[in-house]
């Protein structure tokens, strides 16, 4: 094994030192330097926060295990995952229903199509700050405007962040607004591609409107569904400017998420270390979640 | 292979290189200019608070020093912006981006900066004694003094919380006078309580707070009220955490009550609420009658009022005081000269012009009595009241994790006071376990 590493590293030294390629190793070095700047030294850094208490103005203390101690005792850091998971479980079938159901009637030759697309696509490109901004307003309890609307009607207010039972189910309505002009593209993008002889051979065959819509249409999204899931689960776990911005994690802790949690350590109370140990241990379960995902979901799928 | 020799024969790749490291090399150097002061002239960097006010206040005193002293000329720019200025000014010292004084430094966090070594000494300055005894008296020294015995701080402003109450609006409800105790108050909250469309929801408020969990805001409402009514004794005994628990139990019944019969509104009111008539008092410090001078409706008629106490408490009034001070941070290449600039930012002439620009309090143990600012308060009875308030008005002591410890009581406050789901007492005991395990974590 040595004896290879050092062949590469051979190879490499008489290939640079001939003067080859130095032109290639130049215009990659931005993004290489930039990839060890930014994201591996922080990387090999973090994991050595890990074992280390820091408030970042004083030196390092060595800890030990006791990080990660104090992790398993944390409930506070537990009830952040399960809010999490709470959070994945609204959001991403509401992501997905949403989208295919816009991604639909795109597809359908409409007047005004790409209108609606750009419209679609608009609060994708607009601020998590400005969205959650304007969310404040609209899902204000007492003087909000969908509550004015919604007792305009007769109805009673919704107290839609200001309740533990409501505010991750408003957060995660949110996120999905903003989002789902993306995973509308990605499903538009995939239904273009289902070749339209096929739709022609079931509507031969007698289908009705639904069962071209579960035989051919779903099944032949497949691999676009897969894409969708295994991205807003990433995304959802990275959950933080919504309730950052619109509870500061509140009701109860009822929308504090696993990143907002490990923030909140890290720079609110410049711990350090720990924030580093928290965030380890996110990354794992993210990891192992989609691992799993990709093996169970994608076979499901495709098969 | 025509391809690959043109590659690497290309310039280009090696030309960007060179000039991203010239303009890298430039940048530090231009850095350097402007820090270390070069062709005789020093340099010194001053931050000030960003509001407008205060901002107005330090451009004037910089271009009068900088025309009175062409050796050392000062840059004035507001804090950066941040969530809070104990935040960059954190981040400012791991960057070593610190200036060399700022105004705007809390209390809360010099410990936090000695402990960093960013902050100079200040007592090891010659006339430092004497510009101490004029602004505060001998036996109030301890509170500015660091846990290493040193003094890093000048005290410079303290903007002691007041209840600011709608006169016009109290006097239309038959309120003769601003509420003084618990009972009083909940009376009050009561007779402004409106729901003109009768859906049981209200339309105005006693007041409102943020109901979110954020440990800061918790220094304004909770910490407020429990200086009041517990005379004025702070968390702190001798750096270790003290809570006197009835005090505790009777302030998050108090604002229990104001959630629960919907004295206070669950949402954040946009706008200033107060002047839209929607809410009724507001925790306050003098800085805002600045504010409404300038933005207030016409005719809206406003006082102030001592932070209301329980029932049975007889004593002074004591409130919060959102003390800050001025600090030289010791990468500064000029401590001297810093220390002249800072010393010059708390001269007579300079307290003034903070009371007219801002109406802060600059902390000044004869400031009513002395007769350079007599004519300033013979106009300004409202900001007297504030400064009269000063010497009862209570930091936040040198706790090591103060802003945790706040969060923990944030957290309890959310749960007993504003949603009400534990009783009062078991917020308090939850409040100082969680608190009681901070402190072990952090020794």
């Amino acid at each position: 094994m040595g004896q290879v590493i050092n062949n590469i590293f051979a190879r490499s030294f008489r290939s640079l030192s001939r003067g080859r390629n130095v032109s290639g190793y130049l215009m990659i070095a931005p993004y290489l330097l930039h990839l060890v700047i930014f994201l591996g030294y922080p990387l090999v850094f973090a994991f050595v926060l890990v074992f280390h208490r820091w408030d970042i103005i004083t030196p390092m203390e060595f800890a030990g295990l006791k990080n990660l101690t104090r992790l398993i005792h944390d409930d506070l850091f537990f009830k952040a995952l399960l809010n999490t998971g709470f959070f994945l479980s609204i959001h991403i079938p509401l992501q997905i229903i949403t989208a295919l159901f816009f991604a639909d009637l795109l597809n359908k030759k409409l007047k005004g199509q790409d209108f609606f697309r750009t419209i679609y696509f608009l609060p994708v490109v607009v601020s998590g700050v400005v969205v959650a901004i304007l969310f404040s307003q609209l899902f204000a309890f007492e003087n909000g405007y969908i509550n004015g609307i919604i007792t305009a009607l007769g109805g009673e207010r919704v107290p839609w962040l200001v309740s533990p039972q409501w505010a991750m189910p408003s957060i995660a309505i949110i996120v999905t607004w903003k989002n789902v002009g993306f995973y509308i593209i990605l499903f538009l993008a995939g239904m273009q591609n289902i070749p339209a002889s096929l739709y022609e051979v079931a509507s031969l065959e007698g289908a009705t409107t639904w069962q071209r819509w579960t035989r051919v249409t779903i099944p032949l999204l497949n691999p676009t569904m897969v894409t969708v899931i295994v991205l807003s689960t990433i995304g959802g776990f990275s959950l933080f400017i919504e309730p950052y911005m619109l509870t500061g994690g509140g009701p109860l802790n009822s929308t504090l998420s696993a990143v907002l949690y490990i923030y909140n350590q890290a720079f609110y109370f410049n711990h350090m270390g720990y924030a580093a140990a928290l965030g380890f241990a996110f990354a794992c379960i993210i990891f192992t979640i989609v691992f799993l995902q990709k093996r169970f979901v994608t076979k499901d799928m495709y098969s | 292979m025509l391809v690959a020799d043109s590659h690497r024969r290309s310039p280009l790749p090696l030309t960007c290189f060179v000039f991203v490291l010239l303009f890298s090399l430039a940048a530090c150097q231009g850095q350097e200019d402007s820090r270390g002061g070069t062709e005789g002239v020093i340099r010194l960097t001053y931050w000030s608070s960003q509001n407008p006010q205060e901002r107005a206040v330090a451009k004037l005193l910089v271009e009068q020093w900088n025309r009175e002293n062409p050796g050392i000329q000062v840059i004035v720019q507001p804090l950066p912006a941040g969530q809070s200025s104990e935040e960059v000014l954190l981040a400012s010292i791991v960057a070593k981006t610190t200036p060399d004084v700022c105004s705007n430094v809390w209390p809360g966090i010099v410990t936090e900066l000695v402990r960093a070594n960013g902050l100079v000494a200040l007592d090891q300055f010659a006339n430092f004694d004497s510009l101490m005894s004029s602004r505060i008296p001998a036996d109030l020294y301890d509170r500015f003094r660091s846990p290493d015995g040193h003094y890093h701080q000048i005290p410079w402003k303290s903007n002691p919380i007041l209840l600011q109450y709608n006169a016009g609006l109290f006097r239309e409800l038959g309120i003769t006078a601003p509420p003084r105790t618990y009972s009083e108050f909940l009376d009050a909250a009561k007779k402004v309580y409106l729901d003109e469309d009768e859906d049981g929801h209200p339309e105005r408020w006693i007041g409102n707070r943020k109901i979110h969990p954020i440990w800061h805001e918790r220094r304004f409402d909770y910490y407020a009220f429990y200086l009041a009514a517990s005379g004025g004794t702070t968390f702190d005994l001798d750096g270790k955490f003290v809570l006197n628990e009835s005090v505790s139990d009777q302030v998050f019944s108090l604002f229990r009550e104001l959630w629960k019969n919907e004295y206070y509104p669950m949402t954040e009111l946009k706008g200033d609420p107060f002047d839209r008539g929607l809410i009724a008092t507001k925790l306050v410090g003098p800085w805002n009658i600045a504010r409404l001078r300038e933005n207030a409706t016409p005719g809206l008629e406003y006082a102030f009022s001592p932070i209301p106490v329980p029932d049975d408490y007889s004593g002074p009034a004591f409130t919060y005081g959102d003390f800050k001070n001025i600090a030289v941070f010791s990468t500064t290449r000029h401590p001297e000269e810093a220390w002249r600039f800072a010393s010059y930012l708390v001269s007579k002439e300079a307290d003034l012009l903070l009371l007219e620009y801002a109406t802060q309090i600059p902390i000044r143990s004869d400031i009513l009595t002395d007769a350079f600012f007599a004519d300033y308060f013979a106009a300004n009875p409202m900001v007297a009241d504030f400064a009269g308030l000063v010497p009862n008005a209570r930091g936040v002591g040198h706790l090591r994790a103060f802003p945790e410890i706040m969060d923990a009581l944030a957290q309890q406050f959310e749960a007993a006071s504003v949603f009400g789901v534990i009783s009062p007492q078991e917020g308090t005991r939850k409040a100082v376990d969680r608190i009681r395990a901070i402190e072990d974590w952090n020794q």
